[in-house]
């Protein structure tokens, strides 16, 4: 069944129509140390509670958004654009 | 001259339109659909529209930066790249005539159809003439406008224009 | 004696009589009827058997709780198995079966369980079978899966239609009972959107049963009076018949409607069962409560029933349920019952109420009272005969020929609990209510612990109100009717053991589960609720617990000397009812299983005699049939030969196209490639390399500049979709700050791969610009237009097989015309279309990488790309990576070609390479082949390899290893490139 997700630009629509890529990390720059590339390409908390990630309305204004859900109920509690770092409009 | 006369093939081009108890599906002429990619820093559809209104097209808000701009007859390729000259550089065209395929849903029972497919609601209060979006119809994902109080304006990518007509078809059934 | 027909009331239509069967028996009812009250006014007590020991059983409720009457409807592709006949609306033809019997209803040789059930207590799975483990399989298993289960399904296909559809809401009401109606109404008339749902075929609920009148008039003229108001409101829609099953994130409701379940042949043009999924703003539960059986001993004898069913059947279906009826409570409602026997005439021969002091406002009625008394047991086979009571000490026997029982209420909650919240018990309702606390879900009326029609009326009217304020629609409060001679509940029941049990006390009746194995559960250490229920099965299978759950855990409580709020519930999870897989499949079967994507040259491939092959979603052309030919191997080697001999033609309109300006294109590109794209001249194709940021290869493929800030990428068919999300995170998310714009012209463009040595002699029939060598070189891309400037396209001189090639990309209604025009102007060059196994033929002869390579495990240098990779670029996805010790390792696994030793010989693709005289062992593995085809250039089989040092070993003699069939073929390993090693062909 589906959750909904509230887009930022679309509005509520049902999970089905996003790509989930997964944590929202920001990527090192080039020159930044080995260990801190392992950690942005490998390593993922799992943490019981809000979690930060990139979603892709794939099938809809095929932005990406960062949505922050709580991993043990679901619940979305922000959800905005990746290109507007931070602001939140959801 | 060329010994070759070429003709058009378009998606739809066999099928004849459905029409049962309020609602009817209706295969769109291969006409012009023009993808407006928008400078990020000065885009805004307002000054563009001018440009689209004299060369016989019409506005459909697409994405962040994107428009649609539709129009019933073909453009020649030389008005196509003049309009493309005169958009810029605020705008870059891409021609999507031939890529996108556009279907009109209407009828009183249109926005109940379309509720088949999608998790959108068509409520007129919500989903005003005018409004637009893109959503996922079952499996395709398609563009929809209400251009009228019970017309709809799907636009679906050429590949699944067939498969999203049989859908159609299958889902207003039930008003046979 | 059994039950009957009363010659008048209820609200079925004596004048519209319907003939349906049961078990190959005729027999009659009346619009109005379910099956289940069709079947006791046909004086049926006995309607199947039980799962474990086959005992007979009987109708117990009247309705979506009913764990007995459990029967398959229907036949052919329309078989049903365990429709519960409370919940069957009859049908003129319809045919019912009971189940889980054998060879009879009435003669069941599995009844024989009833006297083994010594050996059949809780936990007897585990127990029983344990040894000799051999036995599980070829015995144990086979025996239980045949006597257990319950209706079995049709092999056959179902011939119905199903579908989906989304409803959108202010407030959705789940049941429409008197408080279901009251919250409707009231949130109607304040003008918000509502739907109010009811899983029964008619709205009304308990008022359908009840004989208190409501501001004088009957209840059902208050309810037509309420429907009618209800349906005069456009913004109210009420769903008949339509279960509301699972409560969802973002308070989104699944729901089945069951459109066509009531009538013999369904209309073709309308689905059977429409899944819906309304996302509510606000919901109210209006659900109800289940009566509770008590647990004495053969409670589960036909012509025991709860007391609400009793009355329902009685009340409104004009059913009476015996002539000796007795009932047993433990609280006021089952007076109500009293009352209505006594005006049908019926008085009970005895009330048996567990408490000594009951007192009942409202029953004034001429029934034996026999306070605090419990019937400890009762009797019969079949049919209820007789009861015995336990009062004091003291037993007496009765003869009865029905028993009405009533143990209490249990607040149907079930949908406030499917996002995660635990029911909590009230030793003040004595039942486990909805959770605190609820978001957008609010319960009223019996499901919230309310009582009596009046009370429920105005809990309704003032939760509706109260959700419609909440989304800002101000209505008022209305005036609520007065309600007449309605028994309304003084204090809930308490649980209690009852006293002198001899016999079966069931606890659930669906699992055949009896209060002394949930007693055993609890001394075997198996009390813990989640463990008891598998211990036990106690509240499994379709009903889920719906009567037996608040039994079962006050026994445990009991046994573990602890209260029921300690013992806490199992979980409740969607969904409510069963619900069919072809409502949750809804259209997408057959033909609508998932979408076909067709290339605009489908058409023209058809014509052309094309074999298809799914790829994804796509159809795609594999090879074009001649005749004569008897296999595809034939069919795909001469297209091979003709297009290194001639000319072939091939479909490529399924590469993924994306098109890409903007002011920092360039600075992108050169970006999300790990090679070098600034300096690329207009006019110019160049192939690039997409890594992952792990420094991976993710995709390959070939990117024009046709002007300077507008270029066309092609990616793989494969993945076409993943590379336009993944341009689109670095655009967005990655860097915002650039300005590029992204557009996919997949469908835009028909494009055709024209290839061989006669490409440029046809191409110049069909295009207007000069296309020589030196014009139009090796790696040009061009806007172009053809025939005299009838249609405009892109020609690009690329080339995947090696020859002298070029793709022409035209708008997609004109690839048909094109490819016909090709066609004919290579006639007399002897062009040949091909597929894409000849495509695969001429890329792996000419050593040409496809995912099959690209697999996520190689980086550049594997298949010799490294010194694509760019060393001066500041940055790149997958730069930093991939610049990690190990993948610069020589003891990696990289390209290289292998062909077998001898021609005559072959080898499968995914075959390992041994060294030559190794062992054939995972240990001495060193690589494996990737694509393998017959080759007809070579002569042989070819194949490309991801292998060990695999450049410095060309030559080496190996042995190609298929462990899974155990094949062994002598090889050699060779360069991957067979075709025309120093590209001369692409340059003519």
């Amino acid at each position: 069944m589906a959750s909904l997700v509230t887009c930022p630009h679309c509005g509520k629509r049902p999970k089905e129509e996003f790509t989930v890529k997964g944590a929202a990390l920001t990527r090192p720059a080039v020159d930044a140390a080995q260990d801190v590339w392992f950690d942005y390409v490998y390593l993922r908390d799992n943490p019981r509670g809000a979690y930060q990630e990139y979603w892709h309305h794939t099938s809809g204004c095929r932005r990406w958004l960062v949505v922050t859900r709580d991993t043990a109920t679901h619940e979305i509690f922000q959800c905005h654009d990746a290109a507007e770092r931070g602001e939140v409009t959801a | 001259m060329s010994e070759f006369r070429v003709t058009l093939s378009p998606a739809l081009g066999g099928r004849a339109a459905v029409s049962r108890k309020g609602i009817s599906v209706e295969a769109q002429p291969e006409g012009t659909l023009l993808h407006l990619l928008v400078d990020p820093t000065m885009g805004d559809a307002v000054r563009l529209a001018a440009d689209l209104m004299a060369a016989g097209l019409e506005l459909r808000p697409l994405t962040t930066g994107q428009w649609f701009a539709v129009g019933d007859t073909a453009l020649a390729h030389a008005d196509l790249a003049a309009l493309s000259a005169t958009l810029k550089p605020q705008a870059d065209i891409v021609d999507q005539s031939h890529g996108r395929v556009r279907i009109i849903v209407k009828g009183k029972m249109a926005a109940r159809v379309l509720s088949k497919g999608t998790a959108v609601d068509l409520d007129i209060a919500v989903f005003p003439v005018g409004h637009a979006t893109t959503t996922l119809f079952g499996h395709i994902s398609a563009h929809v406008t209400r251009i009228g109080e019970d017309a709809f304006e799907l636009i679906v990518l050429r590949g699944f224009a067939e498969s999203l007509w049989d859908e159609l078809a299958q889902m207003s059934l039930e008003f046979s | 004696m059994t039950p009957y027909r009363l010659s008048s009331g209820g609200l079925i239509d004596r004048s519209s009589p319907l003939s349906f069967s049961f078990d190959g028996q005729r027999l009659n009812g009346f619009v109005g009827d379910s099956l289940a009250s069709a079947l006791l006014a046909n004086g049926r007590l006995l309607v199947g058997r039980s799962f474990k020991y086959h005992r007979p059983r009987g109708i117990l409720t009247a309705g979506a709780a009913e764990p007995n009457a459990l029967m398959t409807i229907g036949r052919d592709g329309r078989t049903e198995p365990n429709t519960r006949a409370t919940m069957q609306e009859l049908y003129q033809g319809l045919e019912a079966k009971s189940q889980n019997c054998w060879p009879s209803l009435d003669f069941d040789i599995g009844s024989v369980n009833g006297l083994l059930s010594p050996f059949l207590s809780a936990g007897f799975y585990y127990k029983t079978f344990m040894w000799p483990a051999g036995l599980w399989e070829r015995f144990y298993e086979p025996v239980i899966r045949r006597a257990a289960g319950l209706g079995k399904a049709t092999y056959q296909a179902d011939p119905d239609g199903y579908e989906k559809i989304w409803a959108h809401c202010d407030l959705l009401v789940v049941g429409a009972g008197a408080t279901g109606l009251a919250a409707a109404l009231a949130a109607g008339r304040a003008g918000a959107k509502v739907i109010l749902a009811d899983e029964h075929s008619r709205a009304g609920g308990g008022l359908l049963s009840e004989t208190a009148a409501v501001s004088g008039n009957s209840a059902s003229d208050f309810l037509a009076q309420t429907l009618a108001e209800l349906a005069s409101l456009p913004n109210v829609t009420i769903m008949p018949r339509t279960t509301v099953f699972g409560w969802y994130d973002g308070n989104v409701f699944g729901a089945v409607e069951r459109v066509q379940k009531h009538v013999e042949i369904p209309a073709t043009h309308l689905p059977v069962e429409r899944m819906w999924r309304i996302a509510a703003k606000q919901a109210l539960l209006a659900t109800g409560a289940e009566e509770r059986p008590l647990v004495f001993g053969g409670n589960d004898i036909p012509g025991v029933m709860l007391a609400g069913a009793m009355r329902s059947y009685l009340n409104r279906y004009g059913v009476a349920p015996g002539r000796r009826v007795a009932i047993v409570t433990n609280n006021d409602s089952a007076y109500a019952l009293a009352g209505d026997l006594e005006k049908a005439g019926i008085v009970p021969v005895a009330i048996i109420d567990g408490r000594a002091d009951a007192r009942i406002e409202g029953y004034t009625g001429k029934a034996r009272m026999i306070r605090g008394g419990y019937v400890s047991d009762a009797h019969g086979g079949k049919a209820l005969s007789s009861i015995s009571i336990w009062q004091n000490g003291h037993t007496e026997k009765l003869d009865v020929d029905a028993l009405a029982m009533s143990g209490g209420f249990s607040p149907i909650i079930h949908l406030a609990c499917h996002r995660g919240g635990k029911p909590q018990w009230s030793d003040e309702k004595s039942a486990f209510m909805a959770p605190d606390g609820l978001n957008g879900l609010a319960l009223a009326g019996a499901c919230a612990g309310i009582d009596g029609l009046a009370a429920c009326l105005e809990d309704g009217a003032a939760k509706g109100l109260a959700l419609a304020a909440v989304l800002g629609f101000d209505g008022h409060a209305p005036t609520l009717p007065e309600i007449s001679g309605d028994i309304v509940n003084a204090a809930p029941a308490a649980f209690k053991i009852i006293p002198g049990v001899r016999g079966k006390a069931f606890v659930d009746y669906q699992n055949d589960v009896h209060r002394k194995d949930l007693g055993l559960a609890v001394r075997e250490g198996y009390g813990h609720v989640e463990l008891a229920k598998r211990y036990t099965t106690s509240g499994m299978a379709t009903d889920q617990g719906k009567l037996s759950n608040v039994n079962a855990i006050a026994i445990l409580a009991e046994a573990r000397g602890i209260s029921p709020a300690q013992v806490g519930t199992t979980t409740f999870r969607p969904f409510y009812t069963p619900v069919s897989f072809g409502a949750l499949t809804g259209v997408s079967h057959g033909k609508h299983f998932q979408p076909v994507r067709k290339s605009p040259l489908h058409d023209w491939a058809k014509k052309n005699g094309a074999t298809f092959v799914e790829t994804g979603l796509w159809y795609r052309s594999a090879w074009f049939q001649r005749s004569g030919e008897t296999g595809w191997r034939e069919s795909v080697d001469r297209e091979v030969k003709n297009a290194r001999i001639n000319a072939g033609l091939c479909d490529v309109s399924m590469l993924g196209k994306i098109e890409i300006t903007g002011k920092d294109a360039a600075e992108f590109l050169n970006r999300v490639y790990c090679n070098a794209f600034l300096k690329l001249p207009v006019g110019k194709a160049r192939y690039g390399l997409m890594l992952r940021e792990d420094g991976m290869i993710y995709d390959d493929g070939t990117t024009s500049r046709l002007e300077e800030n507008r270029y066309f990428m092609t990616t793989t068919t494969a993945y076409a979709a993943g590379v336009m999300n993944h341009l689109e995170f670095c655009a967005q998310a990655l860097w915002p700050d650039l300005d590029v714009r992204l557009a996919s012209v997949t469908d835009q463009w028909a494009q055709m791969a024209i290839v061989g040595p006669k490409a440029r002699t046809i191409l110049e029939r069909i295009v207007d610009a000069d296309i020589s060598n030196e014009a139009f070189p090796f790696l040009g891309a061009a806007e172009v237009s053809l025939f005299g400037g009838q249609v405009h396209g892109r020609l690009f001189r690329i080339s995947f097989s090696g020859e002298l090639a070029y793709e022409l990309a035209v708008p997609a209604s004109y690839g048909e015309a094109v490819a016909d025009a090709f066609m004919e102007a290579g006639s007399a060059h002897g062009i040949q279309p091909y597929g894409v196994e000849a495509l695969s033929v001429l890329r792996i002869e000419k050593g040409h990488v496809t995912h099959n390579e690209i697999n996520g495990t190689v980086v550049p240098s594997d298949l010799g790309f490294g010194k694509m990779v760019s060393a001066s670029k500041a940055d790149f996805i997958g730069k930093r990576m991939l610049a990690r010790e190990g993948l610069h390792s020589s003891e990696r696994l990289q390209l290289v070609g292998v062909v077998p030793i001898d021609p005559a010989t072959s080898f499968r693709s995914g075959s390992h390479i041994l060294a030559k005289g190794a062992e054939a062992t995972l240990e001495n593995d060193q690589g494996y082949v990737t694509s393998s085809c017959y080759s007809p250039h070579v002569g042989s089989a070819i194949g490309l390899a991801l292998v060990r040092r695999g450049p410095e070993r060309h030559g080496e003699e190996v042995m190609i290893w298929n462990g899974l069939r155990g094949e062994f073929t002598p090889g050699r390993l060779v360069s991957p490139v067979f075709f025309d090693p120093t590209n001369e062909k692409l340059h003519i």
